[in-house]
């Protein structure tokens, strides 16, 4: 009888190791990991990913990390004890984040890094950036030509941690910087959020009502320092500059309200990501290990060739 | 009472202490200063200026030539001539040519070659990535974090106003011969191909 048990035992042992092979072999999975739902950029970015992952033939599902570190390291943590077979990655913080990659490539998950970087040349399988620098001159540019190289202005910067947020800032003042009559008064983060943003810019407004412009580290930001100069009775002096190519700024720069944004293409790095997945399914290893995706300058000239998120079809 | 006294000071004590040390305030020009300061983008321009570049200047396209192959077949041309990092319309190309100097003022040189082409020698605002993308000898993933790469871009423009367009601005003078080399941004989707502005690496009077 003991005999049996134990056959039994071992038949039992067998077929859950023969279950959990068929699960390997099933669809695969690929975790969606973003730095916040709650701007609608990288709603969009995400979805995005998840509709492409789907296109391709695979289970997807997205994490929220609510600009935490420590949400998106167990966000890891779940997806790596899930047996996930990829992760599509929009980190939180360019250093605090590579331990997360690094945890997730020691398991044989590759992970593709999305909009932002980590600090890290070899840590993510690859990742697709987007030119911040070379957008945020295009912006510098615009920015000097509209303000017919004078005045003051603020800077709402992103998130201190985040690789974006200086590139964009590098870039920008790399031109704006060369013109003595401009003026930067005050340059304060507003974590990219949109609230913070309308805040920081009240606040700023108390101590500098006579500003000519502002430079936005994203587009959610420009919104938000669009409403305080509204709620100010500045919206018609201030000349608000965004970045990013979101829905609403696009709708407002042909309505006259915000003068400018960096178009960012959430799509394209979405559908790179994926497919690079797609790709490391099927045997490709050799990815190029950052990849920047152009940034376009879009203003009331142009405006007609984009839509929010990119360009017409 | 004493020990009431002590007990509560203890406590306030403590309490600040971890109040103390559980949050930092830094001022963002010092997390600027701070951030990669491992990578000497400075050292990096200038080597790459003075030491690279010159050996690939010997394989610049005539910018004439370049404009005409643009205007018959661009996506051919952006194809053989151009470099960059990005997915997109934006390319870098490395050119030479030669003419007279017709004007001159802070921001520019105008040079017009003989078969009439007019570009501006930018000598005042020297900006952006072409110097650095236009030969195609570095690549991204030689870089820890992008930040390093724009701001090798940052000295390379701030070493070619300092170094290279001075000892050039001395000496010309409206009416001079000039051969020069340099790099150009071109964008596929919005071509301009009047007043194109060439960002000077190598610039010689030829009198």
């Amino acid at each position: 009888m003991k005999q049996v048990k134990v056959l039994l035992l071992m038949l039992a042992v067998l077929a859950s190791c023969n279950s959990h092979s068929k699960k390997s072999d099933g669809n695969k999975k690929i975790a969606i990991i973003v730095s916040t739902l709650n701007n609608p950029w990288f709603v969009f970015l995400a979805e995005t990913a998840a509709k492409k992952a789907k296109a391709l033939g695979y289970d997807s599902k997205i994490f929220d990390s609510q600009n935490n570190t420590a949400l998106e390291a167990d966000h890891f943590e779940n997806v790596i004890s899930s047996e996930y077979n990829a992760i599509l990655f929009n980190p939180t913080d360019a250093t605090g984040s590579i331990a997360n990659v690094t945890k997730a490539i020691n398991a044989d998950i590759p992970v593709f890094c999305m909009d932002r970087e980590i600090n890290s040349a070899d840590g993510a399988t690859s990742q697709i950036l987007s030119d911040n620098y070379s957008g945020s001159i295009e912006i510098g540019k615009y920015f000097v030509e509209m303000l017919n190289k004078k005045g003051t202005y603020v800077e709402l910067l992103g998130i201190v941690s985040d690789n974006n947020t200086w590139n964009r800032s590098k870039g920008f003042h790399s031109i704006v910087d060369n013109y003595k009559g401009l003026k930067m008064v005050a340059q304060q983060s507003a974590d990219f959020d949109r609230n913070k943003a309308l805040e920081v810019m009240e606040s700023i407004l108390q101590v500098h009502p006579d500003i000519d412009g502002v430079f936005c580290g994203n587009d959610a930001m420009a919104m938000g320092a669009y409403q305080a100069l509204l709620s100010a009775g500045k919206a018609d002096k201030v000349k608000v500059f965004g970045f990013d190519g979101a829905q609403d700024v696009i709708k407002s720069i042909k309505q006259g309200k915000i003068v400018a944004t960096g178009m960012q293409f959430p799509k394209i790095i979405a559908e790179t990501a994926a497919t690079y997945a797609d790709e490391y399914f099927k045997g490709k290893r050799d990815f190029p290990k950052k990849k920047p995706i152009a940034v376009e300058l879009v203003n009331k000239e142009n405006i007609d060739k984009y839509t929010g998120y990119g360009k017409k079809q | 009472m004493l020990k009431k006294v002590i007990k509560y000071s203890l406590g306030i004590i403590v309490i600040c202490f971890v109040a103390y040390n559980a949050v930092y305030i830094k001022k963002l020009n010092e997390v600027k200063v701070t951030e990669n300061k491992l990578f000497d983008a400075k050292a990096y321009a200038h080597n790459y200026l003075y030491k690279k570049l010159p050996v690939a200047l010997n394989n610049t396209i005539q910018i004439d030539k370049l404009l005409a192959h643009i205007r018959t077949n661009a996506a051919n041309a952006f194809k053989t001539y151009s470099h960059g990092q990005n997915i997109g319309d934006v390319g870098y190309f490395l050119v030479g040519g030669q003419g007279q100097i017709v004007n001159i003022d802070d921001n520019d040189v105008l040079v017009k070659s003989d078969n009439g082409l007019v570009i501006k020698l930018a000598i005042q605002y020297i900006f952006g990535n072409a110097v650095r993308d236009a030969p195609g000898l570095i690549s991204m993933n030689e870089f820890n974090n992008t930040m390093d790469m724009n701001n090798i871009s940052g000295e390379i423009n701030k070493i070619i106003k300092n170094e290279i367009v001075p000892p050039f601005i001395v000496k010309a003078k409206k009416g001079d011969k000039v051969a020069y080399k340099g790099c150009i941004e071109l964008n596929q989707s919005a071509l301009k191909l009047q007043n194109i502005e060439v960002i000077p690496v190598f610039l010689k009077i030829e009198n």
